[in-house]
């Protein structure tokens, strides 16, 4: 388990991180939201000691992390960094061995994740006769190739196909299914939806949300669906509900309780026949809407 | 968090992790070995090194055949004076470097003479006309050798012939007249080794500093604006890519200096022009050592200025000082004599040319190379510290070029 606590950094006058704290559960993804600007990659730029904490400390399993700790994580920075003119499996194996691993250990590793992402048989060509989004994979595979502990990747998706996308995807729940801790930072929410088990939502430097899906949702206002017949108007006039909106026989009105919703069935009920009545679960990407406005 | 235990347990797919720790070296290692490996498979390099090798050789090659090339001269001569003078002309050139011949053909007339020179026969007509005045006649030219040889030579029978017509001879008419020349220090060969192996130090030291001084600082540079930088600081202490890129590199500029410096010595050996080589031996070997200081010295300012530019087109205007240094070091090798070079041999840098020059051209005790080398490790050191303090601050920064004063208050 990771933990972040109080984390701030300032650039002059303007504190890009201020007071962040949460915690990316092992085994687990969690997702790291915000707009441009929010201090997400600041924030990982100090996880990974890149970047030098103003106040606040990152923590692995209780104890400070050290420069031993972050050699076995997985980084893969938001300015992608690899080198151009070299071979892609050459820079790998380099790499993989500054991560003490052995030379033919980083081999078979590299060729691996290369054959993972279909790029097995392009091992001896330079980096930059592939494509950017090839290229995107072949940084994946540098953060992946050490077998780290834990994982801290800038925008891994960006620039990726939607088969990279799975890809990527497999190897990293291959890693949770190990107990790797998994943070990651996306402006897709579709993806974040579908892939986090967890949210971290920072705004203008701050923190505005943190948690498991199930938590923030605790959070979001209590919605229902209900389709009734002949016409749902009526509801307009239910105490102690504020109605979202109607249409014919469909209406979502937002409920206090649970009281209200069971008096809400009751009347539907005395009035007609009820086709659906449900809890409207928000997807993460509208929590994340919810609280960033 | 329940998972907590498993998460020590396993990384994915690692069969053990132990196994890995054991076979690694230690990064700066890695960081060398890998510098040395790019540059060796680097085409351009090669070929640029085996150019150099190829045109050392062949200019030690081609001197040795320019110098030792002999030339037989034929000189048409129409009386026995001429030829007197002709095989007086060949026995000096014979015993100057044993090359140069000069065959007399005699013949009957003057335009007999010029026939033979007009028909490519001989090289030259030596005639004397009834007055008693010599001439040299060439086709369309006279080679300054055939001219000197033929003129030394008529000086010395007509030295000869007056002083007999006068009741004297030529050795009591120069009596007193020799100069003889010596030098305090060395002799005037040695002089001459001296000044084209300082020339040559001056020349390799430069050379070497500016190439792979220059491919520390790129591959400095390189890294920061790829930001590979960043994820190499999270597995491995800046401070060891530091001396990795810096040691890299240094071993590839003594190999290079070694490989053309055997070359030539080589190349020298095989043609026989290797009777002076002997006194440039010793001061070559030192100025192997002093090269390498010097050059760990301006390493380190290469990578610090590679940690401070952003692009490598940065480098060109940051670099100033640094040429200035080089410069210097060059220039005492060319220029600086007497007091002038004693001091240059103490300063750092400078003094890696400047000592081995010092050692070619006099006796200099055995402490002082050592004092300046001691001098040299003493700069290299703090050198390479404060460049380390500069480039963990400045590698990491991205955005525009930085001056040194702006990157020391940089906080990481």
């Amino acid at each position: 388990m990771l933990q972040v606590q109080n984390l701030t950094r300032r650039f002059g006058e303007n504190t890009a991180v201020d007071d962040v704290s949460f915690t990316v559960p092992s085994g687990k993804m969690t997702g790291f939201v915000g707009a441009n600007g929010a201090g997400k990659t600041t924030t990982m730029r100090m996880i990974m000691g890149v970047l030098t904490a103003h106040a606040g400390a990152v923590l692995m399993d209780g104890r400070p992390v050290t420069a031993a700790d972050r050699a076995t994580f997985g980084y893969m920075p938001e300015e992608r960094g690899l080198y151009p003119k070299q071979p892609i499996l050459d820079q790998l194996v380099y790499l993989g061995q500054l991560h003490r691993m052995s030379q033919a250990d980083a081999r078979s590793r590299a060729q691996d994740l290369l054959e993972r992402f279909q790029l097995g048989d392009r091992g001896k060509d330079k980096l930059e006769s592939l494509s950017l989004g090839n290229q995107q994979r072949v940084q994946i595979a540098a953060s992946l190739l050490h077998r780290p502990s834990v994982l801290i990747l800038d925008e891994p998706f960006s620039g990726l196909d939607p088969v990279a996308v799975d890809s990527m995807v497999d190897l990293l729940r291959e890693h949770t299914a190990q107990g790797v801790p998994v943070l990651f930072s996306s402006h897709q929410l579709d993806l974040v939806d579908r892939l986090c088990d967890n949210l971290v939502v920072l705004q203008k430097g701050r923190l505005v949300a943190a948690g498991t899906g199930d938590d923030l949702r605790a959070t979001a206002p209590r919605r229902h669906r209900l389709t009734v017949s002949p016409d749902a108007g009526w509801v307009r006039e239910e105490a102690g509900v504020t109605v979202i909106d109607v249409a014919g026989r469909d209406a979502v009105v937002e409920l206090e309780n649970d009281d209200d919703a069971q008096r809400l069935l009751v009347a539907a009920m005395a009035r007609g026949s009820v086709h659906e009545f449900s809890r409207i679960r928000p997807s993460l990407s509208e929590i994340y809407r919810g609280v960033s406005q | 968090m329940s998972t907590e235990t498993t998460e020590r347990r396993v990384r994915p797919g690692a069969p053990s992790s132990s196994s890995s720790d054991r076979n690694a070296q230690p990064a700066w290692l890695i960081v060398t070995l890998r510098e040395v490996m790019v540059k060796a498979k680097d085409r351009g390099f090669a070929i640029s090194t085996i150019v150099t090798l190829v045109l050392i050789v062949a200019g030690v090659v081609f001197n040795a055949y320019m110098s030792s090339r002999g030339e037989d001269f034929t000189v048409a001569v129409t009386s026995e004076a001429g030829q007197s003078v002709t095989a007086l002309a060949d026995e000096d050139g014979r015993a100057d470097d044993g090359n140069t011949t000069f065959t007399a053909i005699v013949v009957e007339s003057e335009e007999a003479a010029l026939e033979e020179v007009r028909s490519e026969e001989a090289d030259a007509a030596l005639i004397r006309d009834d007055d008693g005045a010599w001439t040299l006649t060439g086709r369309n030219e006279i080679p300054r050798s055939l001219s000197a040889g033929i003129s030394a030579s008529l000086e010395a029978y007509m030295l000869e012939a007056n002083a007999a017509a006068a009741g004297t001879s030529p050795e009591e008419l120069l009596a007193g007249s020799e100069l003889e020349e010596s030098l305090l220090e060395g002799n005037a060969e040695d002089q001459a080794v001296a000044d084209v192996a300082g020339f040559a130090f001056s020349f390799l030291f430069y050379m070497a500093s500016i190439i792979f001084g220059m491919a520390i600082a790129n591959s400095v540079v390189e890294e920061k604006q790829n930001r590979v930088v960043e994820i190499l600081a999270t597995a491995i202490p800046v401070r060891q890519l530091l001396y990795g890129k810096v040691l890299g590199n240094t071993i590839l500029a003594m190999v290079q200096l070694a490989l053309y410096g055997g070359a030539a010595l080589l190349a020298l050996n095989l043609t026989d022009t290797a009777d002076l080589v002997g006194s440039i031996i010793p001061a070559s070997g030192w100025f192997m050592v002093f090269f390498l200081f010097g050059f760990l010295i301006l390493a380190s300012m290469w990578a610090v200025l590679g940690s401070l530019a952003s692009r490598p087109e940065d480098l060109t205007s940051s670099s100033t000082p640094v040429m200035a240094l080089i410069f210097a070091a060059l220039g005492a090798g060319l220029f600086a004599s007497g007091q002038l070079l004693v001091v240059a041999s103490y300063v750092p840098v400078v003094s890696s040319v400047a000592m081995p020059i010092r050692m070619l051209n006099s006796e200099v005790a055995l402490w002082e190379p050592i004092l300046s080398l001691v001098i040299a490790l003493g700069a290299a050191a703090a050198l390479l510290h404060l460049g380390e303090k500069i480039y963990r601050r400045a590698v990491m920064q991205g955005g525009g070029a930085l001056s040194l004063r702006k990157a020391m208050k940089l906080e990481q």
